[in-house]
């Protein structure tokens, strides 16, 4: 009977469900989308290291103080006999030697355009051989042989226009080398985006290793032994300086490359997900509040017939609990839509993922419905209550429907004092000495505060909307005064509509502010501490710079001097006996010249003349001082005693955490073929030298090498702008969605008033008001809602972003830059927003008949 | 209609300035087609006398609304003319309509006549705020006088009882003095003292003010405040009745029950 009555009430009032549906709907699609998009990235990358892994990977142990290979060292390897001492073992059917280096770099001669992935995946260079267990088939041209023939992967080739007989060059370490492609490969499962090109193993070993060697050696089973076994037997057989990996070694060790990027994305979408059902959670609560208000009269009659509270209470959250089932339903469905287009996005930006099976497991649809139903639950509990406290009196009052009561004493009460707590915890992390616990303070605040806002928003809406509106009798006239007085005559509805845009524009607003002040503290910086006039810098993995490259770019005219940095890993023991793992700066000694770095002590000239610059958080925890020697260990037994020469301030944004050495320093312990590649060029031009010159002398230096790029300062700050930027577009096109649900919240709440108001808007029509001035009316309500909601949101972002400025800013913040352009285009466009958002209700206000209206109950 | 009304009419053209505040020439208003087509109006000819009160009566149903819904602009007609004053309304756009009614046409309603978010001052000057005119301060002076409102003008409509907001409604048809004001039920939610209040004001706005007065009723108590009664039934005009008292008027409501019933 009751669900009868429910079901029949949601039915009948269908037309103003439809918003918070497609809110719940939003919201879901969220949830089950990242969640099917994280399985099918998973579930592809499972499927590719499931078809690679061999069942034993053997290789030379790894020292943690040697340079990976990506970081410029050597690639580490294993002597050629190794297969043959495999291959003899019980129970290996085979043993094959692998080369495969992922610094190599892939070049189109043609047009001298780097060739692979864009996305960060690696380009796997190695050797062809025939595995028992193959991840991809040739399925054009033949295998290479010889030293001009190459073979490249089919996506690879198709992205960079590459077939058969084009030529392609592999810069390696030892040098350029030029081959044609003699054979197209192609992916047995999906790549997600490697690159993979093969040559034959002779050519491999020559170019990619400089040494008759392999970089693993794989084993086969022929079933006899498990892989475990044939572990321990291999490192029984190789003795030290070997280490073995299983099937399921490798595939944990891959699975966790890609988990953290993966899990990144998973959290991040989430946490907006998150955002957006919050945001719809307002949208319901007024959707409820305004059904229950519209509803009173019969509410009344229906406790005046003999209703319990428990019964009314009961009617209003079964509707609930239909529109959040077939909410939760919808958007579990358009959640599958928005995995495909993640999938379509991500392979635009380089990563192909598997879309033929997207990986539906039994949490998807749990999580929707939970999340669903509990949301919509949750946000009708308040409404339903409400509905309970009808007394059966109403049944017999006035038509229309009643003003709600202006914000209640006790909400105001805890309002203040939570926006108040809030305040003080944004003002304590301002205050804060140390980062961390600025950092916890800075999230309680801005919980609080956000809490706070939501709470007294119905008091501030009264307040600001006065304030705000008064012009707009003067400028609009009459419509202007109606649509003020509309605005203000239901407080708790229009901070809740005002609070779900509220929510999304502080964050984007406190983003900005952050955002901002980062640039233009990094800029600062570099105007106040960079004294190179060039930065020679490798993109992507493997693009270390070799020697050649060096010595290429030394030999350009025009250059005072070309500063070459190095990272070696290597232990830093303080005094007190604590060892710190870390990577090493290890630069030339004009590095001297081209920065100067915040200092706590010392000079960095000092740290130059055979000491250490170390910085200012690790001297502070082991009570280092200017002078003190410290112990640096580099590995295979070669270490030294350095002075601390400088205390790097922690303030230093350009080498935070860092630890300085001369070059020559460290040669004196490690010999200089054992160094790895650099890492960066500092240059700058001599006297007399225009400096634009030397900049395109430098550059066509390193033509050849189209994986490194040379910068002048205002590259590099560009460089550092277009990647803060990067960062914030990402963050503003996922709030895009809160905002998109905030707007929906206001055309739901103006299309549910002008329902309630139909007879109103009859007598505004009958005597006089024209459709023009009625749909005026509705927009300038709509703009004020709208507006307000964007002015809580800018001045809670601004609070919360300065704020973090100010806990950030020992870390290299030290300027704070208010975007003052962004919070004016987010104010005019919360006003064009609530324009938008109002064409529908207004229309809809303006066709209604006039005399149908007048005779509505 | 009466033969003399229709001759005084047919000596004055429609377009000049003349002794009908309104008039209606074959008015039908029929809605749905073929076998569903129910007529509300059929073929009435109506004039209203400036400066008089005219009440229209008849049973649920005999169309009386819908012929004050007409006359007022607020509705369309299916055949026939409508004139305010001087003005042919059939066949007028929405906007012109609107304007008609906005400068010319005063209103109140049985019920729901104010807007809750103003008070009582700003829903009397609201007609002249929408068409952008200052209220003749001196005029709107008498006006609230005369309806005894001067306390409470800066009072909600919620904090007024019920005859009280009838009198603000009132007021608010005087004060933009147009030429004609419709009631429809004016007095029908009120109690019989408070009714009798509105009802003397509105008396008074005909005799002192030189209002043009149109309402529609079904209580011959408040036909006998009018000028003029006007019958209807099934969509026509059957009777009319000058200078009515209550009980005049309910006598002959008697006696066209009795016709209607036999």
């Amino acid at each position: 009977m009751l669900l009868k009555t429910s079901l029949r009430s949601f039915f009948a009032h269908k037309g103003r469900m439809i918003l918070s549906l497609i809110a719940v709907v939003l919201s879901v699609a969220f949830v089950s989308g990242t969640l099917v998009f994280s399985n099918t990235a998973t579930g592809t990358f499972d499927r590719l290291f499931a078809s690679t892994a061999s069942d034993l990977s053997v290789g030379q142990a790894k020292d943690k103080l040697t340079a990976d290979e990506q970081e410029g060292g050597a690639a580490s390897t294993v002597p050629v006999d190794t297969v043959q001492k495999l291959a003899g073992l019980p129970g290996v059917k085979t043993a094959l030697g692998q080369v495969m280096v992922q610094s190599a770099v892939l070049v189109d001669p043609k047009t001298n355009k780097a060739v692979g992935p864009t996305s960060g995946a690696p380009t796997l260079t190695g050797n062809w051989v025939e595995t028992p267990r193959k991840s991809v088939d040739i399925t054009s041209g033949s295998a290479p042989k010889g030293a001009g023939q190459i073979m490249l992967d089919a996506d690879t080739a198709k992205k960079a226009k590459l077939e058969l007989g084009s030529p392609l060059r592999v810069i390696t370490k030892s040098g350029n080398y030029d081959f044609t492609i003699s054979g197209i490969v192609t992916f047995r499962t999906t790549n997600p985006g490697a690159a993979l090109a093969f040559m034959d193993t002779p050519t491999a070993q020559q170019d990619l290793l400089g040494t008759t060697a392999f970089t693993t050696v794989d084993l086969f089973g022929d079933g006899s032994r498990s892989d475990d076994q044939l572990k321990q037997q291999a490192l029984a057989a190789l003795g030290s300086g070997y280490e073995a990996k299983t099937a399921a070694e490798q595939k944990a060790e891959n699975n966790k490359d890609v988990g953290s990027f993966l899990n990144f994305m998973k959290y991040a979408m989430l946490g907006f997900a998150g955002i957006s059902l919050l945001v719809g959670g307002f949208l319901i609560i007024n959707t409820f509040s305004m059904l229950v208000a519209q509803r009173t009269r019969e509410i009344g009659l229906l406790r005046a017939i003999g209703g319990s509270r428990k019964q009314v209470n009961r009617s209003v959250m079964v509707e609930a609990l239909i529109l959040g089932v077939l909410g939760s339903t919808l958007g579990l469905a358009a959640g599958l839509g928005i995995a495909t287009l993640l999938i379509q996005l991500m392979k635009a930006a380089g990563m192909n993922l598997d879309a033929s099976s997207l990986d539906i497991t039994w949490t998807v649809p749990a999580a929707s419905y939970a999340v669903g139903v509990l949301i919509t639950l949750l946000a009708a509990w308040f409404p339903a209550r409400r509905a309970a406290r009808i007394s059966p009196m109403a049944a017999l009052r006035d038509h229309g429907t009643p003003a709600e009561a202006s914000a209640n004493r006790i909400r105001i009460v805890i309002g203040l004092v939570v926006t108040g707590l809030g305040a003080a915890g944004l003002a304590a992390a301002a205050s804060a000495d140390k980062a961390a616990t600025g950092g916890q303070w800075l999230g309680l605040g801005v919980l609080l505060s956000l809490i706070g806002f939501v709470v007294i928003g119905p008091l501030l809406a009264t307040g600001i909307i006065r304030v705000l509106g008064a012009f707009l009798p003067a400028l609009f006239g009459p419509s202007g005064k109606l649509a003020q007085r509309n605005a203000m005559r239901n407080p708790r509805r229009t901070g809740a509509t005002a609070a779900a845009l509220m929510i999304g524009l502080a964050l984007v607003t406190g983003a900005s502010v952050v955002t901002s002040s980062m640039v233009s503290s990094a800029n600062a910086q570099i105007d106040k501490s960079v004294g190179a006039d060039y930065i020679v810098a490798g993109q992507g993995m493997g693009a270390a710079l070799t020697p050649a490259m060096v010595s290429a770019a030394k030999a350009t005219p025009g250059l005072a001097h070309l500063t070459d940095a190095k990272e070696l890993p290597a232990n830093v023991t303080a005094p007190d006996g604590a060892t710190t793992e870390t990577k090493l700066v290890a630069a030339t000694r004009t590095f001297t010249e081209d920065f100067r770095l915040k200092t706590t002590a010392g000079s960095l000239t000092a740290a130059f003349d055979g000491g250490i610059a170390v910085p200012q958080d690790w001297a502070t925890k082991h009570q280092v001082k200017v002078g003190d020697q410290v112990k640096v260990d580099y590995g295979r037994g070669r270490t030294q005693s350095l002075p601390v020469g400088q205390i790097i301030d922690s303030g230093e944004s350009l080498f935070s955490g860092a630890y300085i050495v001369n070059t020559d320093t460290v040669t004196k312990v490690v010999p200089e073929k054992d160094l790895p590649a650099s890492i960066q060029l500092y240059g700058k031009a001599a006297p007399g030298a225009d400096p634009d010159r030397t900049l395109t002398a430098l550059q066509k230096s390193l033509e050849a090498y189209p994986q490194i790029s040379v910068r002048d300062q205002a590259g590099y700050k560009d460089l550092i702008q277009q990647q803060v930027n990067q960062l914030l577009y990402m963050v503003y096109g996922l709030l895009g969605l809160a905002i998109v649900v905030a707007v929906l919240g206001v055309v739901n709440t103006l299309a549910l008033s002008v329902v309630e108001r139909t007879r109103e808007i009859g007598l505004l029509r009958a005597i006089g008001l024209s459709r023009r001035q009625l749909r005026r009316m509705v927009r300038l309500e709509s703009v004020v809602i709208a507006v307000f909601g964007a002015l809580l949101g800018t001045g809670l972002g601004l609070a919360w972003g300065i704020t973090s400025r100010e806990v950030l800013a020992g870390q290299g913040l030290d300027i704070l830059t208010v975007p003052t352009g962004t919070i004016v285009g987010i104010l005019v466009a919360s006003a064009v927003v609530g324009l938008l958002a109002a064409l529908l209700p207004a229309f809809r206000a303006g066709r209604m008949n006039i005399l149908a209206a007048i005779a509505t109950d | 209609m009466t033969t003399a009304a229709k001759a005084v009419h047919d000596q004055q053209t429609p377009g000049g300035q003349g002794a009908f505040a309104a008039s209606a020439r074959q008015v039908t208003k029929a809605y749905g087609a073929g076998e569903t087509r129910v007529t509300a109006l059929d073929a009435v000819d109506v004039d209203i006398h400036r400066g008089r009160f005219t009440a229209i009566m008849g049973p649920s149903g005999s169309g009386k609304s819908t012929l004050m819904h007409c006359l007022a602009g607020l509705d369309t007609v299916t055949e026939g003319r409508i004139w305010i004053g001087d003005a042919e309304i059939t066949g007028l756009k929405d906007k012109q309509l609107t304007r008609l009614r906005r400068d010319k046409i005063g209103f109140i309603f049985q019920a729901f006549n104010l807007l809750p978010t103003l008070n009582a001052l700003e829903n009397i000057t609201l007609p002249m705020d929408i068409a952008g005119r200052k209220p003749d301060a001196a005029w709107l002076d008498q006006v609230i006088e005369t309806v005894g409102l001067a306390g409470r003008l800066k009072h909600r409509p919620t904090q007024l009882s019920g005859g009280q907001q009838q009198r603000v409604a009132v007021a608010r048809a005087l004060a933009a003095r147009p030429e004609i004001i419709f009631g429809d039920e004016p007095t029908g939610n009120l109690d019989s003292r408070s009714g009798a209040e509105v009802l003397t004001f509105l008396r008074r706005s005909v005799d002192e003010l030189g209002q043009t007065i149109v309402m529609v009723t079904h209580d011959p108590v408040a036909a006998g405040y009018a000028d003029r009664v006007l019958f209807l039934a099934d969509g026509r005009i059957v009777d009319e009745m000058h200078a009515p008292t209550a009980d005049s008027v309910l006598e002959r409501m008697r006696r066209f029950d009795g016709k209607r019933t036999s």
